[in-house]
């Protein structure tokens, strides 16, 4: 039973996240499949417990679905009609893009299935933190300052953006 | 070469931490002048910035002409391997900063920016600068993805400058989500890549691409992968099928910004491709050739996108009205005839690219000055609005006359060495047909810029418009003279550009 | 004056209370007691269980004990508002059921609990019915990290303060939830208004949240207490009193963003009742509401529990040490949080907002940066 239970828990994950994604994606309401993506992400922070990646966990839920997911919810209830319940997503060549969405699928399975891939060592489980914080510090310190660029940069994008013509 | 740590790179990296910190301080500057008068703010803000530029300039020149000049045993892996610092992106991180000083001046003088405030467009350019660089650099996979959303990030903000204007937004809209899906699709295929290799950086990929395990099975996996990282590339390059975006872009973007965009991110997304294919699919044979590593044959691929893009590129440009969107095709057809050097898989290859890439600089941003000055006095882009301006300015068309024919690479003109370059790599590879189809390109693309000239020389004399003389600032005019004079003397520069390009082709190597 | 009580029923109230009175008592009791109890449960379970089912049935238990506690500490907390709002007014509040009124809360607890259960016409009814239990979970699944004594928490988690943090941002999407789904202006404005609040005060909560583990070094709320530990009177190494009046700052800035956190006044635009009826839950009733009254409290005592963990020791010192003494130093806070509400005006939006964005983060920029400055120059 002990070994089964991951197993259950591993399932019952990735039905969840499948499930919510393919709301989001294909569902008619739009607010709907935004909340969708709440068990979404939520599923791939349960992902990444079940990989021994306790902080990458936290650090997603609190990203995506205290930051991005609720922005998202602002977005989609601040530019539409506000107080209808009917925020409806009109859907354009149902058939051609299932066509090429499976062919895609099939050409990614193949792929996956006749590929060596490389097997990662076994990594030795326990708190995560302190090495993610070395990596970032030493190895990966310039892609983290490079990413500080970017969201430096995003940020004024966004503060442009919403500036008032006025103040130009 | 050695493997340096962040402190002991640092002496490297001087010019991107100028840049970094002119950026930074640009955007102070902005800040602490918000209550000046216009002018003064103005100055407060270029002025810093060009002074950040040009010491960055001053900077990566000396890094390039030292005494020794970067030879193989002088590359260095910064940054726990990082980025490379070699030949060919210490030439690069010079051209990057130079095209930024330039369309730093482009901007000031602009019809189209005069209502709007510089601020953040100066730190905006500064950012692009300095990620340009960065991407250009990259020999890992990580340091590739952020550069490359760092320039896109700052492309799409620049892009859509013009909040007031319809054409703007809808350009930087368009844009955003061509780049999201392109790079998001980019991103797929390299986490392809590390599930397949176990590794990020580019050298442990080739490593681990060659052995003879994954050679075998691997092929599918490669071929996705290929595929999903040129529709990033493609995407910063502006190569078929991955261009859909240019022609709007270059149309609804301020002038001197789509003259940015014709040069630094296409040239960055070469230096990308180069670095990627010629760094973690590749290597080199030790006499001056490279061998494709692992199952794919990429040159074949990269050789089709070629001949389609500068095809493409050039028919679609002769169907033009609009002279941006023309020039808009006709760097989509630039993008193929660069994209030559990379098929050729030499050392001469990768030199051709970047001397095509020096001259093409030159051309193309001067082409693109004197639209931004032509717009300045009649406030239009079309080319019928180009009628008659030989009388109006007979300079401005001669100046003009010579950017196309730069750019169509008739021989007295610098345009001709850059073909020449990429021609000649071209056949000593053996690709005696691909030459042929370039060639053939070429006169295709002599068609619509003869059109323009020709627009500009005879047409509009019976017009009852008033012929008044065309204005030009006289710092445009400076500009034009440094623009242009490269390209008149071309041949002669010969032996200059050869010398400049010697070290281009020299990439860190780490086996 | 002129209502007199009937004798009867003022007797019977009072007789009633006695059980109150003496449960609240007894409750104190096991507070104090908690580690000794502990300590046997898992005695027993360990005795009589493999070592997995006994952990797993050591933290059903807990799970069970903590969601009793958050259950019924709204029944106090409740009526402690209303006492503490009368007093501040110059009233005497709930005086008529039960002795000073401490069956007030119970008699409103049945009156919700039978109230009809209504879904708005043209509601969202999914979402609708999802929203407050969203919320609920956002609040229960944060005490798991909460550490009532040394060992004794339900999930030692390494990354607790993150998570902390994280899961705290369900309840936000809960709000947005049933806001939006309540088809009714005034419940979306209240949710918007809500969710814009949380997450940007989340910003300084988490800058200050990671000043203090900047001076402990982990994420764990453990070792966040045992860092506190020992000094003077079991206080003195309290972050509070440390790194000469900076955590001082961080404290006062948290404790704000901890109101503003919980929509308390005088962050309480979201349910602002002169202008929103109700805010986000302006449509719910009976049971469904209670969740979100039940949310609220929790959510208030769990603020106040983090406050304490990071910056007033946790459940060590002063002198003693245990739950009972968390547990008051928490009641302390809440009491704080209640004084405040019926002190101080409503901000209105913009100044909110321009509160956090303005001023809290800058400070807590600082404060973080001071604390990285004097942790690097100290070690």
């Amino acid at each position: 039973m002990e070994d089964l239970a991951p197993k259950i828990i591993f399932w019952v994950f990735a039905a969840l996240m499948l499930g919510s994604a393919l709301i989001v994606v294909a569902g008619k309401n739009l607010v709907r499949s935004a909340f969708a993506l709440l068990a979404t992400f939520f599923s791939v922070a349960a992902f990444y417990v079940m990989l021994g990646a306790d902080f990458l966990a936290g650090a997603q839920v609190l990203v995506y679905v205290g930051g991005i997911l609720t922005l998202i919810l602002f977005g989609v209830m601040l530019t539409n009609r506000i107080y209808s319940l009917e925020l409806n997503t009109p859907r354009f060549q149902v058939v051609p893009g299932a066509l090429v969405s499976a062919a895609i699928f099939m050409i990614l399975v193949t792929v996956v299935r006749v590929t060596p891939w490389k097997q990662a060592s076994i990594v030795e489980e326990g708190p995560t933190t302190a090495r993610i914080g070395q990596a970032l510090m030493n190895q990966y310190v310039l892609p983290f300052e490079v990413a500080s660029v970017l969201l430096l940069i995003a940020l004024l994008g966004a503060a442009m953006l919403v500036r008032r013509r006025t103040d130009l | 070469m050695d493997r340096l740590d962040a402190v002991s790179s640092l002496k490297y990296f001087v010019p991107e931490l100028v840049l970094v910190l002119t950026l930074i301080g640009v955007l102070l500057c902005d800040l602490i002048s918000k209550n000046r008068a216009p002018m003064e703010r103005r100055l407060l803000i270029v002025l810093p910035s060009l002074f950040g530029l040009l010491v960055a300039l001053f900077f990566s020149v000396s890094i390039y002409f030292s005494a020794s000049g970067p030879d193989p045993s002088d590359a260095q892996a910064l940054f726990s391997n990082m980025v490379a610092f070699d030949g060919f992106g210490s030439l690069l991180r010079i051209l990057f900063i130079f095209t930024a000083i330039i369309i730093l001046l482009f901007t000031i003088e602009s019809r189209e920016l005069r209502s709007v405030h510089h601020g953040e467009l100066l730190v905006l350019l500064l950012t692009v600068t300095v990620a340009l660089i960065w991407m250009a650099n990259s020999i890992n996979l990580l340091m590739i993805y952020l550069a490359l959303e760092t320039v896109s990030v700052a492309s799409y903000i620049m892009v859509g400058y013009l909040k007031t204007d319809r054409l703007s937004n809808e350009a930087s809209l368009k844009y955003i989500l061509f780049g999201a899906v392109s790079t998001g699709t980019m991103l797929f295929g390299l986490s392809l890549l590390y599930g397949l290799t176990g590794s990020l950086d580019l050298y442990e990929i080739r490593a681990a691409l060659m052995s003879e395990q994954v050679v075998a099975s691997s092929g599918p996996a490669l071929m996705v992968i290929i595929v999903l990282v040129l529709a990033g590339i493609g995407f910063k390059t502006a190569t078929v099928p991955f261009h859909f975006w240019c022609p709007d872009v270059y149309t609804g973007a301020p002038t001197p910004v789509t003259a940015f965009l014709s040069v630094g991110p296409k040239v960055a997304g070469f230096a990308v491709l180069v670095r990627f294919f010629y760094g973690g699919m590749a290597s080199s044979t030790g006499e001056q050739t490279w061998t494709m590593v692992g199952s794919v044959d990429w040159q074949t691929i990269l050789m089709g996108i070629s001949i389609i893009t500068m095809t493409l590129g050039n028919i679609a440009a002769l169907l033009q009205t609009n002279l941006k969107r023309l020039f808009a095709y006709s760097s989509i057809a630039h993008a193929g005839y660069i994209m030559m050097g990379a098929v050729a898989l030499s050392d001469r290859g990768i030199k051709a690219m970047l001397a095509y890439v020096v001259v093409y600089l030159f051309m193309n941003l001067g082409a693109f000055l004197v639209i931004i000055v032509v717009h300045n006095n009649t406030g239009s882009f079309d080319i019928k609005d180009y009628a008659g301006i030989w009388r109006r300015s007979p300079m401005l068309t001669i100046v003009m006359g010579i950017f196309l024919f730069s750019l169509m690479g008739i021989p007295p003109f610098a345009g001709f060495l850059a073909k020449w370059y990429v021609f000649a790599a071209v056949i000593q590879a053996g690709l005696v047909w691909l030459a042929v189809i370039g060639v053939l390109n070429s006169a295709i693309g002599a068609f619509y810029y003869v059109k323009i000239l020709k627009t500009m020389f005879m047409e509009g004399s019976d017009t009852a418009e008033p012929s008044s003389k065309l204005e030009l600032h006289p710092l445009y005019a400076v500009l034009l003279f440094v623009l242009v004079v490269p390209n008149i003397v071309g041949l002669l520069l010969w032996g200059y550009l050869d010398r400049v390009t010697e070290y281009s082709h020299k990439l860190l190597d780490v086996m | 004056m002129g209502l007199q009580r009937p004798a009867l029923e003022a007797k019977i109230s009072n007789l009633l209370s006695i059980p109150v009175v003496a449960g609240a008592a007894g409750a104190l009791v096991v507070f104090a007691l908690l580690p000794q109890i502990a300590e046997l449960i898992r005695e027993q379970l360990s005795a009589n269980l493999s070592p997995t089912m006994a952990k797993l049935a050591a933290t059903a238990i807990g799970v069970g004990a903590v969601v009793f506690l958050i259950t019924q500490l709204p029944i106090f907390l409740i009526w402690w508002e209303r006492k503490i709002a009368a007093h501040i007014q110059d009233r005497l509040g709930p005086m008529r059921v039960g002795w000073h009124g401490v069956l007030q809360s119970f008699a409103d607890g049945m009156k919700l609990l039978f109230k009809e259960d209504i879904i708005a016409d043209g509601a969202d009814r999914f979402l609708f019915k999802l929203a407050p239990f969203l919320v609920v979970m956002g609040v229960f699944s944060a005490f798991a990290v909460l550490p009532w004594a040394d060992g004794l928490v339900i999930s030692d988690l390494n990354i607790g303060v993150l998570y902390v943090i994280a899961i705290t941002s369900f309840g936000a999407i809960g709000i947005l939830m049933a806001g939006w789904a309540s088809n009714n202006k005034y419940a979306l404005y209240g949710g918007m208004r809500s969710a814009a609040q949380m997450v940007s005060y989340e910003i300084p909560t988490a800058i200050i949240i990671l000043s203090v583990v900047v001076q402990v070094g982990s994420l764990n709320l453990q070792d966040i207490i045992a860092a506190q530990q020992g000094g003077f009177g079991d206080f003195q190494n309290w972050f509070i009193f440390r790194a000469w009046g900076l955590n001082v700052i961080g404290f006062v800035s948290f404790f704000i963003c901890g109101l503003a956190e919980t929509n308390r006044n005088p962050f309480d635009i979201p349910e602002a009742e002169s202008e929103l009826v109700a805010g986000y839950h302006t449509e719910y009733s009976g049971m469904r509401f209670a969740l979100f009254f039940l949310a609220e409290y929790g959510a208030m005592f769990f603020v106040a529990g983090v406050a304490v963990v990071l910056f007033l020791g946790g459940w060590s010192g002063p002198v003693f040490s245990g739950p009972l003494v968390f547990f008051l130093k928490i009641l302390a806070i809440v009491f704080v949080q209640m004084w405040i509400r019926w002190t101080l005006p409503r901000l209105r939006v913009d100044q909110m907002m321009a509160l956090c964005w303005k001023y809290l983060i800058p400070i807590a920029f600082v404060v973080l940066m001071g604390a990285a400055v004097l942790q690097v120059s100290g070690g």
